[in-house]
C-alpha cells in the first residue's frame, strides 16, 4: 500500500519535475511568451501599440458587478474603436481571495497593460498587486479604496457618500427621534466607511436615539426581514438609517406593517426604490426620502483614467486624495430628494429595467481634469 | 453484486481518476498558457493552491474515518484573525514563529471540540461540525472584528518566492504530508481509520478504540486546517475573519474529486491532493481559454460537476457493457 504513494508522490514530483524544466529559465519565460495568449486581433496598430486592460472582480451575485461589467465593456468599446485598445481581458467569477490572487496573477500572465481590480479584501492582495506595479503595469483599484504603495484607487468617497442620507435623516428629523440602522456586512470596508459617516453625523444630534443596529448584509430579503423585526419591537420608531441593496427590501416591510406612523426612511439609488416612493406617493402625497446613487460608473471611469495614463498624461497629483494620495475621488453623480424625483423618475428610470442602479460615468472629456495640461 | 474491473482496480487506487483528471487538466491548461511550467509561473499557482492543498488533506481524514467536516474553513479564518492581530506586520521573526506554533494548537484545539461532540456524544457530524463552525467564525471576527493586520513582509516573500531546485515550496510541503501519510498508513492508527470509517461496528467488535479513532481525525483535520490557515496568511499578508469561509465546501469538493467516498472508510490522501490541484487549474483553463464573462461561472461549476460525476458515468457505462 504504501509503495503506491510513494510512487505517486514520486510520479507528481517528475511531472512537476519535467515542467519546470521544459519551462527553460525561471522568471524570464513570464513576460516574453505572455503575450501569445492576448487576443492576437492587432494586425498593424494605426499608431503605436494597442493597450490591453484587464478586469478583476471576485463577486458576481449583484446588480451592481453586472451593470460594472457591462459598462465597462460598452466604454472600452469606444477606444476600440478609436484604435487605442485591444478587447478587455475580464475575469469575473465569485471566489475568495486566493482566487482573486489567482486571477490578477493570470492577468500578469497574459502582459496586459493596466489592471482594474475591485478588491476583495483590503490588505490581502498587497504582495500580489506589487508585484503587477514592478511589471510596469498600472494598477488602479475600483470602487473600494486600497492603502497600498504605487496603487491608484477610484472611487466615491465612502464616508461622505453615507454621510449626504444621514444627514438629511437628522434634519428631516427635527434633529430629535428614535431611529434603528441597518447596515452592510460588518467588516467590509466600504460599510466601515459608511457607519465611521453616519456615527460623525448622529454625534452632532444628541438627542437622536440609536434603538439598535444589524446587518442586513447588503440583501434584499435579509434588510426586510430586519426591518420587520426592528418594526415589531419598536413600533414608535422615527426613523431608519440603511445603506444600497437593503432599503428596497426595508421600505417594503414598511410598507407590508404599514404602521400608524410611518417612519422617516432612507432609499437607495435604484429604480425600483423610486417606483415604491411613487407608489407610497399615491398614498401619501406628502411622503418623502432621499436616494443617493452609489454608481457603478466609477469603474468605467477608471478605465478612461487609466487608459489616460497609459497614453501617457501626467497625473496632476494635486487633485488627488485618499489614505495613500493616490486617490481619484469622483463626486457622487445622482441624489434623489422630492425636488428632482419627478424627473429623474420618468426620465432616468423610464427605459431601465428595475434593478437599474442611478450610474454616473466621467467622459473622456471630463477625466481630463485629473491630468497635468 | 459483482464489481466490474473498473471499480476494482479504482477501488485499490482511489486517486486514479484524479490522476487522469489532473493529467488532462495539466495538459490542457500548458496548451492554452505555454509558460505555466516555467518555475516562476508555477510557483505563483502552487502557493495560490497550497492553502486548499492542506485544508483538503484533513478533511480527506475525516471521511476516510467515516465523518465529515464543515468547520474547516472556519478553523482557517480563526488561525488567520489570530495570526494578523498578534503577529503585526512589524511583528519579530520570534514572536511570528511562537504563534505559528501556537496556531497550530488551536487548529488541534478546535478539531478536539468537535471530535469530542461526535466521537463521544455521539452527535450528527455534519450538524455538529457545521454549528461549530458559526462559533469559530464568531471567534474569528471577534479577534478581528475589521479586516488588518498582517505578518512581516520577511515571512510573506519566503512563502511567496521560495522556488528550490527548479520547485516551489508548495511541493516540498506536499511531499512531506504525503510522506507522513504513507507513514501512518503503515501503523496500527491508519488500519484502524479505514476500518473505523468503513464498517464502525464490525470495527467496534474487533477491538478496535472507535471513538478514539473518530476523535483523532477531528484532530488531524484541526491541524490541517491550521496549515491551511498559516498558508493564507502568508500568501495574503494579511487578516480577515471571513477568509476561510470559501475552503470548507472547495476542500469536500477537492476529496471527492480525489476519490475520497463520503461513506467513508476508503480513499488516501493523493486524490484530495491533485483534486484541488485540479480545482485551481480549471480556474486557469477558463482564464485563458477567453471563456465570455458571463459564462465563466457556469463553465467553471459544469467541469467540477462533471469531474464528481465522471466515476459514476464510467462505472454505468461499463455496467452495460458487461
Amino acid at each position: 500500500m504504501t509503495r503506491r504513494y510513494f510512487a505517486t508522490f514520486a510520479l507528481l514530483l517528475t511531472i512537476a519535475a519535467t515542467l519546470a524544466a521544459c519551462g527553460g529559465a525561471p522568471g524570464a519565460a513570464a513576460p516574453t511568451t505572455a503575450p501569445a495568449a492576448a487576443p492576437t486581433t492587432a494586425p498593424a496598430a494605426p499608431a503605436g501599440k494597442k493597450f490591453t486592460i484587464g478586469i478583476s472582480n471576485p463577486f458576481i451575485s449583484s446588480e451592481y458587478r453586472t451593470q460594472m461589467i457591462q459598462s465597462l465593456i460598452d466604454v472600452n468599446k469606444e477606444y476600440m474603436d478609436a484604435g487605442i485598445t485591444n478587447e478587455l481581458v475580464i475575469e469575473s467569477a465569485d471566489t475568495d481571495v486566493a482566487g482573486q490572487i489567482q486571477q490578477l496573477q493570470n492577468l500578469i500572465n497574459k502582459g496586459v497593460d493596466a489592471i482594474l481590480v475591485n478588491p476583495s479584501d483590503v490588505n490581502g492582495l498587497n504582495d500580489t498587486l506589487q508585484e503587477a506595479v514592478s511589471k510596469g503595469i498600472i494598477v488602479i483599484s475600483v470602487d473600494q479604496e486600497l492603502n497600498t504603495p504605487n496603487v491608484y484607487n477610484v472611487g466615491i468617497d465612502q464616508k461622505e457618500w453615507a454621510r449626504i442620507s444621514a444627514r438629511w435623516l437628522a434634519e428631516k428629523l427635527g434633529g430629535q427621534g428614535n431611529i434603528v440602522l441597518i447596515e452592510g456586512f460588518p467588516g467590509h470596508p466600504a460599510n466601515v466607511a459608511r457607519m465611521d459617516g453616519v456615527e460623525e453625523v448622529l454625534k452632532e444630534y444628541p438627542n437622536i436615539k440609536v434603538l439598535a443596529r444589524d446587518t442586513g448584509k447588503w440583501d434584499e430579503a435579509t434588510g426586510q426581514q430586519v426591518m420587520s423585526n426592528f418594526l415589531a419591537s419598536f413600533p414608535n420608531l422615527d426613523g431608519y438609517w440603511t445603506q444600497d441593496g437593503m432599503a428596497i427590501g426595508a421600505m417594503q416591510a414598511v410598507l407590508a406593517a404599514n404602521p400608524s406612523k410611518f417612519p422617516v426612511v432612507v432609499g437607495e439609488g435604484r429604480c425600483q426604490f423610486l417606483q415604491l416612493w411613487d407608489q407610497r406617493l399615491k398614498e401619501d402625497p406628502n411622503f418623502e426620502t432621499i436616494a443617493v446613487a452609489n454608481p457603478p460608473g466609477v469603474s468605467p471611469t477608471g478605465l478612461r483614467i487609466a487608459v489616460n495614463m497609459l497614453q501617457g498624461k501626467q497625473v496632476d497629483k494635486s487633485k488627488l486624495g485618499g489614505a495613500n494620495g493616490l486617490s481619484f475621488v469622483i463626486p457622487v453623480p445622482v441624489i434623489v430628494t422630492k425636488e428632482n424625483f419627478q424627473e429623474v423618475f420618468t426620465t432616468v428610470c423610464k427605459d431601465k429595467p428595475a434593478t437599474y442602479l442611478l450610474d454616473g460615468i466621467m467622459t473622456d472629456a471630463e477625466v481630463q481634469q485629473f491630468f497635468v495640461k | 453484486m459483482r464489481r466490474s474491473r473498473w471499480q476494482d482496480v479504482t477501488y485499490r487506487n482511489p486517486y486514479l481518476f484524479a490522476l487522469l483528471l489532473l493529467i488532462i487538466a495539466l495538459a490542457v491548461n500548458i496548451l492554452l498558457q505555454p509558460n505555466l511550467v516555467a518555475s516562476a509561473t508555477l510557483n505563483s499557482n502552487m502557493r495560490v493552491f497550497l492553502p486548499l492543498i492542506l485544508v483538503a488533506i484533513g478533511q480527506a481524514v475525516v471521511m476516510i474515518g467515516g465523518g465529515i467536516d464543515i468547520s474547516v474553513g472556519a478553523i482557517v479564518s480563526v488561525v488567520n484573525a489570530l495570526l494578523a492581530t498578534q503577529i503585526g506586520i512589524n511583528g519579530d521573526p520570534g514572536t511570528a514563529t511562537i504563534m505559528m506554533g501556537a496556531a497550530l494548537f488551536v487548529g488541534m484545539g478546535a478539531g478536539a471540540f468537535n471530535g469530542l461532540f461526535v466521537a463521544y456524544l455521539r452527535l450528527q457530524p455534519i450538524i455538529t461540525t457545521f454549528a461549530s463552525s458559526f462559533l469559530f467564525a464568531g471567534l474569528a471576527l471577534f479577534i478581528l472584528p475589521n479586516p488588518g493586520g498582517g505578518v512581516p513582509s520577511l515571512f510573506t516573500a519566503f512563502y511567496r518566492e521560495t522556488i528550490l531546485l527548479g520547485l516551489p515550496l508548495a511541493l516540498y510541503v506536499i511531499a512531506l504530508t504525503l510522506a507522513a501519510w504513507a507513514l501512518v498508513r503503515q501503523t496500527r492508527y491508519g488500519r484502524y481509520l479505514y476500518a473505523v470509517g468503513g464498517k464502525p461496528d464490525a470495527a467496534y467488535e474487533t477491538g478496535v478504540p472507535v471513538r478514539a479513532v473518530q476523535f483523532s481525525s477531528y484532530v488531524v483535520s484541526g491541524l490541517m486546517a491550521a496549515l491551511g490557515g498559516i498558508a493564507i496568511t502568508l500568501l495574503t499578508g494579511s487578516g480577515n475573519a471571513q477568509v476561510g469561509d470559501p475552503l470548507t465546501l472547495s476542500s469536500i469538493t477537492a476529496a471527492v474529486i480525489g476519490g475520497t467516498p463520503l461513506s467513508g472508510g476508503a480513499g488516501g490522501i493523493a486524490g484530495p491532493i491533485m483534486g484541488a490541484v485540479i480545482l485551481g487549474l480549471v480556474r486557469n483553463i477558463i482564464s485563458f481559454a477567453n471563456v465570455e464573462t458571463w459564462w465563466q461561472t457556469f463553465v467553471n461549476a459544469a467541469i467540477i460537476v462533471l469531474a464528481l460525476a465522471m466515476p459514476g458515468i464510467i462505472n454505468l457505462v461499463r455496467r452495460r457493457n458487461v
